[in-house]
C-alpha cells in the first residue's frame, strides 16, 4: 500500500520540478533512472558567488518503499569539498534528510535546499571534519580547494595551476590522481605533509 | 480575578496533583520516620507499583489538570508529560500566559492557522499534499494547525513513527511544522490494533521516563516501576525481582560514590581495560617461598598451601603485621614531587595511581562473587553438621546472616574506592582512607572467620557482624552526600 503512494508522489513529484522555475533557470533537474520510481538522477548547479559557481553537481536519489513518510536517501555523485558533505563518499549532514523531514516536503524541497547548504555551510553540524577544519581555520584555502574540485569534478572554470603541479608531483610518484588530491587538500596543499602522510 | 481567589484555587490544585501526601509527611511525619533517616544514611522511601497502579495515577494527574484548566485530558496529558508533570508549574504558566505555553509545548502553531479557504460543500474531492489523490473533504484531518491530510496518510504517518519507537514525539507531517499530535488524535486515525498496541506501550513508557517521581524497574524483563517522592540516588529494591539500583540514575546502586563520579570510573575502566587486564589475573606468588597460589575465596587473608606463611593478597605483606597497619594497604601514597616531574613520569604515576584503585576495585567484585560460591559451600557444611546432629538449621543460621552482612559490606567498600580515587588530597580524604581501612579489616577478618566457622557459638561472629556493619554506617553517614 505504502509504495503504491509513494509511486504516485514520485510521478507527481518529476512533473512538478520538470514545470518549476527552477529548472527554466536551469538551476535544479531530476532524471529517472528505473521505470519504478525507486531511483532518480537528481543535478544542482552550483549557486552564484560561491566556490560551486559553474559545476553541475549530480546527486543519487534512492526512495525507500515508505516514502514520503520517511525522507529519500540523496548523495553526491560527483566529488565536492563542502563540510557537510563526505569528501570520500559523497553522504550529506542535512536535518530534513533526518529527523525534520516531513511527509509534505517534495524532492524539489531537498534540492533547493542542497543547493541553499552549498551557499551557507554549517561548519558547526560537519560531515566531513577535515574539510570543516579547514573552513574555519583558512577559509581563503577552503575557496581555492573547493574551486580546484569543481573544476576538476563538476565541469567547473578555471585551473590552479600550482595545485595541478603538486598533484603531478605525486602522481610521478606512484600516487593515484584522486587520493593525491585528497591528501593535498586535507593538508592545506602543503607536498611535504600530504607526501608523509600517504607514504607513512 | 481577586488575589484571594487566586491562592484559593492554588492551594486546591496543589492538594489534588499528589501533592497532599508530601506535605503531609513533611508536616507530620512521625519520630520514627525522622529517626530512620538519621540512624540509617541509606534509608529511602519509595513503593513498587504495576502498570495499573501507574495509570491510576497518571490518569489522576492528567484528570486534575484538565478540570483545573478545563482542557481535554489528551491536551493536559501533553502539557505534563513535557513539563516533568508538574501540575502546580503546569497551572501557574497556564494562568500567567497560555498561548505562549502552548507553543513552546508544541501543542499549538506560533501563528494561528489561516482557515479563509476552508470552505466546503458535500461531494467536493481535495487534492491531499502527502498521497497527491483526491479525496472526499470529509475524509481529511488536521491538528489545531490547520494543515490538513487524509486520514490514510496520517494512518500511514503513524505506522512509521510507532515502527521506529516514536510515539509521544509524533508531529504533524507539513513543512517545518512542529505541532504534536495529540494521544486521542492518533488513536482515532490508527485502525490496525497491534500498531494501537505499540502506540500505548511506547507513550507508557515515555510518560514513565518524563515523571521525576517514576522509574521503570531495570531488572531483565520486569514490569515493576518504582516511586519516590524525593528522586535522590539512593539504593531502591524491586519487590519483585529483587534488582538493586540507584534511584537517580538506574545503573546498579553505588554508595558512597555519587551518579556522576561512578559513570566517570565506569567509563573510564572500560577505556582502559586493556591496561588494566594484566592484574586481575586469578593467581599470585607466595612472598615467602614464591609458589603458585590461586585466589579460591573472597577473604583477602592468604595462607599459603605450601609454607603456611599468612600475607595480604592484595599488598603482599605480612598478615601478622597487617592489623594495625592495615591503612597502608588500602591508601594510595601520592608521589609528593610529582609536580616537579617530567610529563613521561606524570603519565606513569597516573597509571600507577589508576591501577592502585582498580586493582582494589575489581578485587572485593571478584570476591563478591567468590563468596557466592563459599556461601553454598557454607549450605553443604551446615547440612552435614545437621545430618550428624551438631546442631540444627536453626543454630547455624546466624552463619548465613553473617555471609549476608559480609556481602552487603563487600559491597560499600567496593564503591568506595572509585569515591577515594576522585577526592581532592587532604585530612576529608584522610579521613575517609581511615574509615575505608577500618571497614576493610573488619570484612576481611569476617571474611576469614565465616570461611571456617567449626561450631554454633554464635556469640564471637556476631560481635564481629555489628562492629563491621557500624564502620560501613559510620562512613556513610560521614561521606555519603545526596
Ligand atoms: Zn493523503
Ligand atoms: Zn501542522
Ligand atoms: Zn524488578
Ligand atoms: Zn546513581
Ligand atoms: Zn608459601
Ligand atoms: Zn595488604
Amino acid at each position: 500500500m505504502a509504495n503504491n503512494i509513494a509511486a504516485q508522489r514520485i510521478q507527481r513529484e518529476f512533473k512538478e520540478v520538470i514545470k518549476s522555475d527552477e529548472v527554466a533557470k536551469c538551476a535544479i533537474r531530476v532524471e529517472l533512472v528505473n521505470d519504478n520510481y525507486t531511483e532518480l538522477k537528481g543535478e544542482i548547479a552550483g549557486p552564484p558567488d560561491t566556490p560551486y559557481e559553474g559545476g553541475n553537481f549530480v546527486l543519487e536519489i534512492k526512495v525507500p518503499e515508505t516514502y514520503p513518510f520517511n525522507p529519500p536517501k540523496v548523495r553526491f555523485i560527483t566529488k565536492i569539498w563542502h563540510p557537510n558533505i563526505s569528501s570520500v563518499t559523497g553522504a550529506i549532514c542535512l536535518d530534513i534528510l533526518r529527523d525534520q523531514w516531513a511527509a509534505a516536503m517534495t524532492l524539489r524541497t531537498v534540492l533547493l535546499s542542497l543547493q541553499a547548504l552549498m551557499a551557507a555551510a554549517e561548519p558547526d553540524d560537519p560531515q566531513d571534519a577535515v574539510v570543516a577544519k579547514q573552513y574555519k581555520d583558512d577559509q581563503e584555502m577552503f575557496r581555492l580547494t573547493a574551486k580546484h574540485w569543481t573544476a576538476k569534478y563538476a565541469g567547473g572554470p578555471g585551473g590552479n595551476p600550482d595545485f595541478e603541479m603538486k598533484i603531478r608531483r605525486l602522481t610521478d610518484m606512484g600516487v593515484e590522481e584522486d587520493q593525491a588530491r585528497v591528501a593535498l587538500s586535507s593538508y592545506n596543499w602543503d607536498l611535504e605533509r600530504a607526501t608523509e602522510q600517504l607514504f607513512s | 480575578m481577586s488575589v484571594d481567589e487566586d491562592d484559593s484555587e492554588m492551594d486546591f490544585s496543589e492538594d489534588d496533583c499528589g501533592y497532599e501526601d508530601y506535605y503531609n509527611t513533611a508536616e507530620d511525619c512521625d519520630v520514627e520516620q525522622i529517626d530512620l533517616y538519621k540512624t540509617d544514611p541509606e534509608y529511602f522511601a519509595f513503593e513498587c507499583l504495576n502498570v495499573e497502579q501507574v495509570e491510576r495515577l497518571l490518569n489522576e494527574s492528567v484528570e486534575m489538570l484538565s478540570n483545573n484548566l478545563q482542557i481535554t485530558p489528551s491536551l493536559a496529558k501533553m502539557l505534563l508529560h513535557n513539563h516533568e508533570w508538574g501540575c502546580l508549574t503546569i497551572t501557574a504558566e497556564y494562568r500567567r500566559d497560555a498561548g505562549r505555553l502552548l507553543v513552546t509545548s508544541c501543542v499549538k502553531p506560533p501563528v494561528p492557522p489561516d482557515t479563509s479557504n476552508s470552505s466546503s460543500s458535500v461531494g467536493m474531492r481535495i487534492s491531499c499534499p502527502v498521497c497527491v489523490s483526491s479525496i472526499l473533504w470529509d475524509k481529511f484531518s488536521s491538528l489545531c494547525c490547520g494543515h490538513s491530510f487524509c486520514n490514510m496518510c496520517w494512518a500511514m504517518h503513524f505506522e512509521v513513527q510507532i515502527t521506529a519507537g516514536i510515539s509521544t514525539g509524533i508531529s504533524c507531517m507539513a513543512k517545518g511544522c512542529e505541532v504534536l499530535a495529540p494521544e486521542d488524535f492518533v488513536l482515532t486515525l490508527l485502525t490496525k490494533p497491534q500498531l494501537r498496541d505499540k502506540y500505548q506501550q511506547f507513550a507508557f513508557k515515555d510518560y514513565v521516563k518524563s515523571h521525576p517521581q517514576l522509574r521503570f524497574c531495570p531488572g531483565p524483563n520486569c514490569q515493576v516501576v518504582l516511586r519516590s517522592k524525593e528522586p535522590k540516588a539512593k539504593r531502591a529494591i524491586c519487590s519483585y525481582c529483587k534488582t538493586m539500583f540507584c534511584f537517580r540514575c538506574g545503573g546498579d546502586y553505588h554508595a558512597p560514590t555519587d551518579c556522576n563520579t561512578i559513570r566517570k570510573w565506569l567509563t573510564k575502566c572500560a577505556d582502559d581495560s586493556e591496561t588494566a587486564n594484566y592484574i586481575s589475573a586469578h593467581t599470585k606468588d607466595c612472598p615467602r617461598c614464591h609458589i603458585c597460589i590461586e585466589k579460591n575465596g573472597g577473604c583477602n587473608h592468604m595462607q599459603c598451601y605450601n609454607c603456611k606463611h599468612d600475607f595480604c593478597w592484595m599488598c603482599l605483606g605480612d598478615w601478622k603485621c597487617h592489623g594495625s597497619e592495615y591503612y597502608e594497604c588500602s591508601r594510595y601514597k601520592e608521589n609528593p614531587n610529582i609536580a616537579n616531574e617530567s610529563a613521561h613520569a606524570q603519565a606513569r604515576e597516573a597509571l600507577k595511581k589508576y591501577l592502585h584503585y582498580y586493582e582494589r576495585w575489581e578485587n572485593h567484585c571478584k570476591s563478591l562473587r567468590l563468596e557466592e560460591q563459599t556461601l553454598t559451600k557454607i549450605k553443604s557444611r551446615i547440612n552435614i553438621k545437621v545430618m550428624n546432629s551438631s546442631g540444627t538449621w536453626i543454630d547455624w543460621q546466624y552463619l548465613m546472616d553473617a555471609a549476608a552482612l559480609l556481602a552487603k559490606c563487600r559491597y560499600t567498600l567496593q564503591y568506595t574506592y572509585p569515591y577515594a580515587y576522585y577526592m581532592e588530597p587532604g585530612p576529608r580524604k584522610e579521613l575517609f582512607e581511615y574509615q575505608q581501612a577500618q571497614l576493610e579489616a573488619e570484612i576481611e577478618n569476617l571474611s576469614w572467620k565465616i570461611e571456617r566457622a567449626e561450631s554454633t557459638d554464635r556469640g564471637e561472629l556476631e560481635n564481629q557482624i555489628d562492629i563491621a556493619e557500624k564502620r560501613r554506617t559510620t562512613l556513610l553517614k560521614d561521606f555519603l552526600e545526596v
